[in-house]
C-alpha cells in the first residue's frame, strides 16, 4: 500500500463509493457522439468489407508470395493484446497485489473486446467465409488452425466468466439503484444479476469460481498465444521456423498488454472522474511493469535476431539481413528502438510514469507493438526458398490496399466499441471490492 | 543489317522453291504400307511426330503450325489427309525447302508409322490392302517361357512350323506409360532367343509381369502379350497406410487426438461447472 | 495440345456421364469399356471416355442426374489409382526454357497467367555463378507439410502419391501456402480465368477444374490423365525431353518427348539425381537430375 492511496482512502466511505463508480453508467450525450462517429466509421469499413466478399481477397495487397498480410497480423495483434487480462488479474492477483484491484475490471474488458474482434478479424482473412461451417463439419484436429479456433473459443469464455463473476454484484447493485435507464437495461441487469442477495455464501460462492478461473485461465492464456505463434513457427519458412515463438509472442503480449491497459486506464479515469480509484500510483506502478516486461521481450528479440544470423545460413541470413539493413530495415528499427528500446528507458524516469506521459508513451509503443506483428508476418514470405519469377513486378512486395486497411481500421473500430458499450454498462471499477477494501482499512 | 542480308539470302530460296505445287513424282504416288496400321505402329509414329515434326507442323487437330510460306499444315486437315499415302511417304522421305527429308534418319517402318499416325486422325480412312505378289507371307508362331537355369525369357519362333535363325524378335515389359523394351534379338540355328531379365524388376505379388514381344521376318509381324512369372515377387507398400500428422482427420495420431481431447473437456468441463453453479446461485444462502 | 486434350476428355466424360448412370457402380468405375453383362435385349452404343463407340445393354443404363456425375467425379478424385505411386524425373541438363510446359499446364487448368502449377526458374549455381533453368511442379511430398496444416482436410495425399485439393471444401485460410517450401501453390484472389464460361461444368477434382475464387490450386501431377494411362499435360508438351514420368511401383519412367521406357532407379543412379531441399525431410516425389553447368 504507498502512502498517497492510504490518504486517500480514508476520505471514501461506502456511499461516496457508490456514488462515485455508479457515475459512468450512464448513456450521456457524449458517448452517444463518441459512439455514433465509431458506428459512422464502422459502416464505411463495411462496405469496403462488402466489396471484398464480392470481388474476392484481390482487392487487397496480398498475392501468391505475401499471402498472409495485414490481416494476420492484425489477428496476432488482438491475441496479443487480449492476453493482458490474464496477467493483470490472475497473475498480479494470485501473487497478491491489491493495488490492481481497481484496473483489472479494465484489464479483463480489454481483453474480452480483444479475443472477441480476434475471432471476426480472422474470418475476413478467408477467402470462402461462406464454408466456415466446413471447420466443424470436417476439422482435422492435426492443423493449428483448429486448436487455435478451439483455443480463442476457450479463452473466450473464461475470460468472459473472469469479467462476469465479480461484476455479479455489481449488477445487483444497478438492479437496485439505478432508476430511468431503457427497460431492456433494466431487465438485463434483472437477469444477469442472477437473484444476487448478496448474502456470505454467495460470496463465498463466487470468489471459489474466481480462484479457479484465475488458475484455468493462466495455461489457456499461454496457450492461446503459443498456438498462434504456431501457426507461424509449424512452418518451413526461414524466420518463422523457430522453436522460441512460443514464448516470444508471450513476451511481446504483455508489452502490448501493458500499454493497451495503461491507455485505457488514463481515458477511462478522465471521463469518469475516478481520479480517487485508478491513482498517480497506479500509472507509475504499471509503468514498472511496462519496463520489466519490456526487458524481457527484448531479451527474446536478441535471440531470436542473434542466433540465425551468427550461425549465417544461407536463406536466414538473406531474411536477417533484410531486417537489419535491407528492404525492410527501416520499419524493423523503427519498431526495436523507437517502439521497445527508447520507450522502456524513458519509463524508468520516474516523472514519465505520470499519467499523461506514461499513456503518450504506451501509444508509441502500442502502434509499434502493432508494426513489430507486420514485420513478424511480411517479410519471411518475401523470402521464400524458391526465386519469384514469372510473377507481376508487384509479387517482390507487399503494400496494403485502402481496402484493406479499411478492413483492418474497421476491426478496431470494433473492439472501441466493445469497450465503450461495457464501460458504459457496468461500474469498470469494482463497486464490491472497493467497499470490502474500505471496510479492512478501517479495521485495521 | 548484315545479319537481315543473310537471312534473306538464306530464306529466299526456301520460299521460291516453295511457291511451286510440291510434284509428286506418278510413280510413287501409288505406294502403299506394307506395314499394318495396328495400335502399336500409331503410338510409334505419335512419338516420332512429337519428336520430329511438331515443332513445325504444330499441335495435330489445334491447326497451328509455324508461320512458313508455304504453311507446313496440320496433319489431321483435310488438304493434307487428301493427299496418297505415297505422296506422303516420298515427301518425308525427300523433303524440299524448310522440310528435312529423312531418307537418312528413318527406317522405311518408321515413315509408314508416321504415316499410320496422320491416318489415325482421319476417322474416314481405311488402309489399302498390300498386295505382297509373289512373296509368300510366313506364318509366325511363338512361344514364351522363362529359363531360371540361365535367368532368361526365352522366345522360341517358328515360321510355317520350321524354325529358323535371323528372324527379327524383340522384347518388352509393358509399363503403364509406355513398353520397357529388353532388347532387340534375332533367333538362333533352333529358333529361339533368349533375353536378359533382370530379377530385381518389380512385378507384382507373384513375380509377373506382362511381356510384349514382336517377331518379324520379311513384311510378316507376329505380337504377342503374355503376363509370366519373371521376377521375385514384390510386396507393394501403401503410401498412407498408418498415422500421421498428414493424414486425413480420421487417421489422425491417437495420442493427438487423446491429448487434444483431453484438453478440451477437461477446461470445457471446468467452465460448464461454474457456470452451472451460477445458475444456480440464487439456492446459496 | 494439352488444352485441346483436357478438355477433349473432360468433354467427353462429361457427355458420356450425362447421358447415362450405370447401374452397378463398379461399370461406371471401370470406365465403361465393356459391357460384357450378358443380359439379353435391346443394346445401344454410347461413347466412352477414350471417345469409342462401345454397346451397352439399354437395361444397365438410366439418364443420369448433375448429381451423380458430381459424385462420382468428387468420389474418383478422393481415391488414388490403384498400386500406382507416380513419380517424375526432370532432367535439367536438357531445360531449354521452352515453357511450353508451363503453357500446357495453364491451358489445361483454366489458370490465368500469372498462376503457374509448373514454373520454370531460372536458376545460379552457387560456385560457378552459371544459369540453368529448372521447371517446379508441385513435388507431391510424401511428408507434405501443406497437407497437415489444412484444417479442412481440402487437401489431401491419395494412395498413388498425389496430392490434390478440393476446391469444394477449401475454406482459403492458405495456410498451406504459407507452409508449402516449394511456393507450388497459388490462389485465386479473384474471379478465374473464365469463370462465366465453366460455371454448369461439374468440378472435377483430378484436373481441378473449374477453378473457384478464394480457394487453392496446385499442380495435380494431371491425376485426370495419368489415370487413363496418359502423361501428364506438362510432361508430354515438351519438345526437349526433359521429363519423365512413371510409376514407381514398376520402376519405371517413360520420357514425355522421345517416349523411350526407363528403369526409374538406374536413371536415378546414373545420373546422380537430387531432390529439392531434402534437409526439410519432405521427401519430394519430383527427382531432379544435374543441370550441365558450362
Amino acid at each position: 500500500m504507498g502512502k498517497v492511496r492510504e490518504e486517500e482512502m480514508d476520505l471514501l466511505s461506502e456511499s461516496r463509493i457508490e456514488e462515485d463508480l455508479l457515475r459512468n453508467v450512464n448513456w450521456s450525450k457524449k458517448f452517444k457522439i463518441w459512439f455514433g462517429f465509431l458506428t459512422v466509421l464502422l459502416i464505411v469499413c463495411l462496405w469496403f468489407y462488402i466489396q471484398q466478399l464480392r470481388k474476392g481477397l484481390g482487392i487487397t495487397g496480398m498475392h501468391d508470395i505475401v499471402s498472409w498480410g495485414i490481416y494476420i497480423s492484425n489477428f496476432v495483434f488482438f491475441i496479443a493484446a487480449s492476453l493482458i487480462g490474464m496477467l493483470i488479474s490472475s497473475v498480479m492477483g494470485m501473487i497478491g497485489y491489491k493495488w490492481i484491484k481497481p484496473i483489472s475490471r479494465i484489464a479483463e474488458i480489454i481483453a474480452v473486446a480483444f479475443a472477441l474482434v480476434a475471432g471476426i478479424v480472422i474470418i475476413t482473412d478467408m477467402g470462402r467465409p461462406d464454408r466456415l461451417h466446413h471447420l466443424v463439419l470436417y476439422g482435422r484436429i492435426q492443423s493449428p488452425i483448429i486448436w487455435d479456433i478451439a483455443v480463442v473459443i476457450t479463452y473466450l469464455a473464461l475470460s468472459l466468466l473472469l469479467l462476469y463473476i465479480p461484476l455479479i454484484p455489481d449488477i445487483s447493485l444497478c438492479n437496485d439503484k439505478l432508476t430511468g435507464l431503457p427497460k431492456f437495461q433494466q431487465k438485463m441487469y434483472k437477469v444477469l444479476s442472477l437473484g444476487w442477495a448478496g448474502n456470505e455464501a454467495q460470496y463465498k460462492t463466487i470468489k471459489r469460481y474466481f480462484q479457479i478461473l484465475l488458475i484455468v485461465i493462466i495455461p489457456v492464456a499461454l496457450a492461446i498465444h503459443t498456438v498462434t505463434s504456431w501457426l507461424f513457427a509449424m512452418t518451413l519458412r526461414t524466420g518463422w521456423d523457430s522453436p522460441i515463438f512460443g514464448p516470444y509472442f508471450v513476451s511481446g503480449a504483455f508489452v502490448a498488454g501493458c500499454a493497451a491497459v495503461i491507455i485505457a486506464m488514463y481515458f477511462i479515469q478522465r471521463n469518469y472522474m475516478l481520479q480517487d480509484y485508478i491513482t498517480d500510483m497506479h500509472f507509475d506502478r504499471m509503468g514498472k511493469l511496462l519496463v520489466l516486461v519490456s526487458l524481457v521481450y527484448v531479451y527474446f528479440n536478441i535471440n531470436e535476431i542473434i542466433v540465425p544470423a551468427y550461425k549465417f545460413k544461407p536463406t536466414e541470413i538473406k531474411h536477417i539481413g533484410n531486417l537489419l539493413y535491407g528492404h525492410d530495415s527501416v520499419l524493423f528499427w523503427l519498431v526495436q528502438a523507437g517502439g521497445l528500446i527508447i520507450p522502456f528507458m524513458l519509463l524508468m524516469i520516474p516523472k514519465m510514469r505520470k499519467p499523461l506521459p506514461s499513456m503518450l508513451i504506451s501509444v508509441v509503443i502500442l502502434v509499434a507493438a502493432w508494426f513489430k506483428r507486420y514485420v513478424i508476418v511480411v517479410p519471411t514470405q518475401l523470402e521464400p526458398y524458391m526465386p519469384i519469377q514469372n510473377m507481376p513486378e508487384s509479387y517482390h512486395s507487399y503494400t496494403p490496399t485502402i481496402p484493406e486497411i479499411a478492413i483492418t481500421v474497421g476491426t478496431l473500430v470494433m473492439v472501441l466499441m466493445v469497450i465503450t458499450i461495457l464501460t458504459k454498462l457496468f461500474p469498470v471499477v469494482s463497486v464490491w471490492e472497493m467497499k470490502e477494501e474500505l471496510l479492512q482499512e478501517n479495521q485495521s | 543489317m548484315k545479319k537481315l542480308i543473310l537471312i534473306t539470302i538464306v530464306i529466299l530460296p526456301l520460299f521460291v522453291a516453295a511457291q511451286e505445287t510440291w510434284v509428286v513424282p506418278e510413280t510413287n504416288l501409288e505406294k502403299i504400307s506394307p506395314f499394318v496400321f495396328d495400335d502399336d505402329l500409331i503410338k510409334d509414329g505419335e512419338a516420332l511426330y512429337e519428336n520430329l515434326c511438331i515443332s513445325c507442323h504444330g499441335t495435330v487437330r489445334k491447326n497451328n503450325p509455324m508461320v512458313f510460306v508455304p504453311s507446313p499444315g496440320d496433319p489431321a486437315s483435310e488438304k493434307f489427309q487428301s493427299q496418297t499415302d505415297g505422296s506422303m511417304f516420298y515427301k518425308i522421305n525427300k523433303g524440299r525447302g524448310g522440310m528435312p527429308g529423312f531418307e537418312p534418319t528413318l527406317e522405311e517402318e518408321e515413315i509408314w508409322s508416321l504415316i499410320g499416325y496422320f491416318r489415325s486422325l482421319n476417322k474416314a480412312y481405311i488402309q489399302p490392302e498390300f498386295d505382297y505378289g509373289d512373296e509368300v507371307l510366313s506364318e509366325l508362331a511363338m512361344a514364351l517361357s522363362y529359363d531360371a537355369n540361365v535367368d532368361k525369357l526365352v522366345v522360341k519362333v517358328t515360321s510355317n512350323g520350321e524354325m529358323k535363325s535371323g528372324i527379327k524378335v524383340s522384347a518388352a515389359v509393358k509399363g503403364l506409360f509406355g513398353k520397357y523394351i529388353l532388347e532387340n534379338e534375332e533367333t538362333n540355328e533352333t529358333g529361339i532367343a533368349y533375353f536378359n531379365v533382370d530379377r530385381k524388376m518389380p512385378g507384382d505379388e507373384e513375380g509377373n509381369l506382362t511381356v510384349q514381344v514382336r517377331a518379324q521376318e520379311g513384311y510378316s509381324i507376329k505380337k504377342t502379350e503374355q503376363t509370366m512369372q519373371l521376377v521375385e515377387p514384390t510386396v507393394k507398400t501403401d503410401l498412407i497406410a498408418g498415422r500421421h500428422l498428414w493424414s486425413k482427420a480420421l487417421k489422425a495420431p491417437i495420442w493427438l487426438i487423446v491429448v487434444f481431447n483431453l484438453i478440451v473437456s477437461c477446461i470445457w468441463g471446468i467452465i460448464i461447472y461454474i457456470i452451472i453453479g451460477l445458475v444456480r446461485l440464487k439456492k446459496v444462502s | 495440345m494439352a488444352e485441346t486434350n483436357g478438355n477433349r476428355a473432360r468433354d467427353s466424360r462429361r457427355n458420356f456421364l450425362r447421358n447415362l448412370s450405370v447401374a452397378g457402380s463398379s461399370l461406371l468405375l471401370a470406365g465403361c469399356s465393356d459391357s460384357s453383362s450378358g443380359q439379353s435385349g435391346e443394346k445401344i452404343k454410347v461413347l466412352n471416355q477414350n471417345q469409342e463407340l462401345v454397346e451397352v445393354n439399354a437395361s444397365d443404363i438410366s439418364p443420369a442426374s448433375l448429381q451423380a456425375d458430381k459424385e462420382y467425379l468428387k468420389k474418383k478424385g478422393r481415391t488414388g489409382v490403384p498400386g500406382r505411386k507416380f513419380v517424375m524425373v526432370v532432367n535439367l541438363a536438357k531445360c531449354k526454357n521452352a515453357r511450353q510446359c508451363m503453357k500446357a499446364c495453364q491451358g489445361a487448368h483454366q489458370l490465368r497467367p500469372e498462376q503457374h502449377h509448373i514454373n520454370v526458374l531460372e536458376m545460379e549455381d552457387e560456385k560457378t555463378k552459371a544459369t540453368y533453368y529448372m521447371p517446379k511442379p508441385c513435388q507431391h511430398c510424401d511428408n507434405p507439410n501443406c497437407v497437415t496444416v489444412c484444417p479442412v482436410d481440402a487437401t489431401f495425399k491419395r494412395s498413388d502419391g498425389i496430392v490434390l485439393i478440393d476446391n469444394e471444401r477449401c475454406i482459403g485460410c492458405r495456410f498451406c501456402i504459407a507452409a508449402c517450401p516449394y511456393s507450388a501453390r497459388t490462389f485465386n484472389w479473384i474471379e478465374p480465368r473464365d469463370a462465366e464460361k465453366y460455371k454448369d461444368i461439374p468440378y472435377d477434382m483430378e484436373l481441378n477444374v473449374p477453378q473457384k475464387k478464394g480457394t487453392v490450386t496446385k499442380c495435380a501431377f494431371s491425376a485426370d490423365r495419368v489415370r487413363e494411362g496418359k502423361l501428364p499435360y506438362c510432361v508430354s508438351a515438351c519438345p526437349n525431353g526433359v521429363y519423365y514420368f512413371g510409376d514407381e511401383n514398376e520402376d519405371l519412367v517413360t520420357n514425355g518427348t522421345t517416349r523411350r521406357t526407363v528403369r526409374l532407379s538406374r536413371l536415378l543412379q546414373d545420373n546422380a539425381a537430387y531432390t529439392l531441399m531434402p534437409e526439410l525431410g519432405t521427401k519430394p516425389r519430383v527427382y531432379y537430375l544435374p543441370p550441365r553447368l558450362s
